[in-house]
């Protein structure tokens, strides 16, 4: 076992809603070692990006979490910081890029700026240096002529060029823990390409963890070293890359895997390919989420909620798994 | 170019409108200045001389119009009454008035802009209630309302500033900020809340930004967040607020000048009111007119300072 970086015990989080309480994480456990890419996959609305931001404390005033939910970062527990010592580890030990890059920059503030905070703030560079250093970041994240981006503003760069900004905001204090929440949605696939590129190369040269959330089978294909599947704000399937794909256990990742556009498809399909819709988690039916979708579900699936099970190195919480035989 | 263009038919627009208006009111109000010039007990005929001496008795549109070409070449006329020279008279007493406003405005937004973003912070949250109330009493009070209780608190209760007079600044800034304090802050009263609730309702919605977010993602402390990152992106609508309400307060100061004694525009404008001196209603209107389009004017300069779409046009590049 290597050097463990992130410890997930438990995590749960509910919004208070008009409707009632929505249940968008619940009972989310995982471990992160350095080095190595755990990628969440999931249908919208699964719970990933709630799952980041649970991870980095940064959630709404609406926002319930159970005390028994622990998220251990580098041995410290974050459910017990108080809001100034999350603050200083926000950016030198855990650092997000959010979902849309065109949102997720200010408006009024130049990039320069937007960089350099981050390393007076954490670093305590001065001005100048500051400035320097973030132009080398820029560099880094392979903006072109960076020394004059620098002065710029969001609303003048590119949506790949903004991402690529966001990115060297998120490596500015050379995190321990990088989350990509979906980096590359919003970009084309040439530009897609070359952000994951980079981001794998950042977590290898600079020996991160990072946790890369996407819709996309491919993308964890190619790039991630674990796989969690997320449903329902859920894991129901976790494993090493291969083994994820070469033994699937849970139908829901079956149908998952299934949904990987071909070379032959349009581009930008999206995993719309399973039937039926994932179930309201503010009244969740009260046994496995997937079973009204699913092809291999019986009554015990209505009645029962499977737990996580299975070895240490592939989990999963399906009833009835694929690669057994199904009991007459 | 094309845009000081359009600006500038605008004003033209604005400024037709506004006086010939003004120019009609005046007109159909009982009552003009030939009566008081003739004085009390004059026959109609005496008035009736001094209304063709004056030629009163023509036709309103050829007097609007002799008036306009009087503007075009810079002659706004001589009062009727004491013969001052209207040009002169507005802009002897206008930077007394615009003192006036300025302060208020300034006390406004140093009101409006803490307790804006301290509601903004936890909206519903303590803070933003007891603010919330004391917004909703002050803007419920009218400011001449407010003026007569601040000069009973602190001109007649504490004695601690002038309930009336002016001072120039010839005199001293502290002598001349002094007895304009009160009037500006009966002004302020009723104009932060508008400004406040402006800037609370912009700054709770882009608190809810994906940059906001970033921003504390990035460990940036609140205070920095909601000064640095929200306030800026937050205050277009308070901007423009601020040029408009500009009318508002043209029309507050002319109360609060006389409830104070304040020699200003305002002053001007109701003693010419009283006495039909038209020509000069004519004057403070149309200068009036003007100050309220180039504030807004002012106000389309700080957009482009607050924000840097507007400044670099907005292209990739
Ligand atoms: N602030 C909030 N208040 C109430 N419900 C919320 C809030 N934020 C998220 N949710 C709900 O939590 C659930 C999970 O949302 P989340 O954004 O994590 O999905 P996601 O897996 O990231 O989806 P996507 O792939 O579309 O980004 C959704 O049903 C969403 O409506
Ligand atoms: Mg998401």
């Amino acid at each position: 076992m290597g050097d463990i970086i992130l410890d997930v015990r438990n995590q749960k989080t509910a919004f208070v809603t008009a409707r009632g309480m929505a249940q968008a994480v619940d009972g989310v456990s995982f471990t992160l070692e350095r080095g190595r890419t755990l990628g969440v996959v999931g249908e919208s609305g699964s719970g990933k990006s709630v799952l980041s931001r649970s991870i980095m404390r940064l959630l709404p005033s609406n926002a319930l979490v159970p005390a028994d939910s622990r998220v251990i970062l580098n041995g410290r527990d974050l459910t017990r910081m108080t809001e100034t010592e999350l603050r200083r580890l926000r950016g030198p030990e855990v650092a997000i890029i959010f979902q849309d890059p065109m949102t997720s920059l200010n408006p009024v503030l130049t990039i320069g700026r937007q960089i350099t905070e981050v390393l007076t703030f954490h670093m305590g560079l001065k001005r100048r240096a500051a400035r320097d250093r973030a132009i080398e970041l820029l560099r880094a994240v392979g903006l072109p002529q960076p020394d004059v981006r620098v002065d710029q503003y969001p609303h003048q760069l590119s949506g790949g060029m903004r991402q690529r900004v966001a990115i060297a905001i998120a490596i500015a204090c050379e995190p321990d823990l990088l989350i990509a929440d979906e980096p590359t949605t919003a970009l084309d696939v040439t530009v897609q390409a070359e952000i994951l590129d980079l981001l794998q190369r950042m977590v290898r040269d600079r020996n991160m963890a990072m946790i890369l959330i996407t819709h996309d089978m491919g993308v964890v294909a190619g790039r991630c070293d674990d796989v969690a599947v997320m449903y329902a704000g859920r894991i129901v399937e976790k494993a090493p890359v291969r083994d994820l794909f070469h033994h699937t256990r849970m139908p829901y990742t079956a149908a998952l895997l299934a949904s990987i556009p071909k070379i032959t498809d349009p581009p930008h399909r999206k995993l719309d390919a399973i039937e039926g819709r994932p179930p309201d988690i503010i009244n969740p039916p009260p046994g496995c989420p997937f079973a009204p979708r699913c092809l291999r579900a019986d009554a015990g699936c209505d009645a029962e909620k499977p737990v996580l099970a299975g070895t240490s190195r592939h989990q999963w919480a399906c009833l009835n798994p694929l690669g057994e035989e199904a009991p007459a | 170019m094309r845009y000081l263009l359009y600006r500038l038919r605008r004003l033209a627009i604005v400024l037709g409108v506004v006086t010939f208006i003004t120019f009609l009111l005046v007109n159909v109000l009982p009552g003009d200045v030939a009566y008081e010039m003739a004085g009390m007990d004059s026959s109609e005929e005496e008035v009736q001389a001094i209304r063709e001496d004056l030629g009163l008795d023509r036709p309103v549109l050829l007097r609007y119009a002799e008036w306009v070409g009087g503007v075009f070449v810079g002659d706004w006329g001589t009062s009727y009454i004491n013969q001052e020279n209207v040009w002169e008279a507005i802009t002897d007493r206008f930077p007394v008035s615009f003192e006036l406003m300025l302060l208020a405005q300034i006390i406004a937004l140093s009101l409006a802009i803490p307790a804006g973003v301290a509601s903004a912070f936890r909206p519903n949250g303590r803070a933003d209630r007891i603010i919330g109330s004391l917004a909703f009493a002050s803007v419920s009070m009218p400011s001449f309302m407010t003026a007569i209780l601040l000069i009973f608190i602190f001109a007649l209760g504490f004695g601690w500033l002038p309930a009336t007079g002016y001072e120039p600044i010839s005199e001293g800034l502290w002598a001349n900020l002094r007895p304009m304090i009160l009037p500006a802050l009966s002004l302020a009263l009723v104009e932060w809340t508008v400004l406040m609730r402006t800037l609370r309702a912009e700054m709770i919605a882009v608190l809810q930004e994906n940059y906001i977010a970033l921003a504390r993602a990035k460990g940036m402390s609140n205070m920095r967040i909601l000064l640095v990152h929200a306030l800026r992106p937050s205050s277009f609508s308070m901007i423009t607020l601020l040029g408009l309400q500009v009318a508002r307060l043209l029309g507050g100061t002319i109360i609060i000048e006389q409830i104070f004694g304040i020699p200003g525009v305002g002053r001007l404008l109701i003693h010419a009111v009283y006495t039909r001196d038209f020509i000069v209603i004519q004057g403070c209107v149309t200068f009036f007119a003007l100050a309220f389009v180039t504030a807004n004017f002012l106000v389309d300069i700080a957009y482009a300072w607050l924000d840097p779409r507007v400044r670099t046009g907005g292209a990739h590049g």
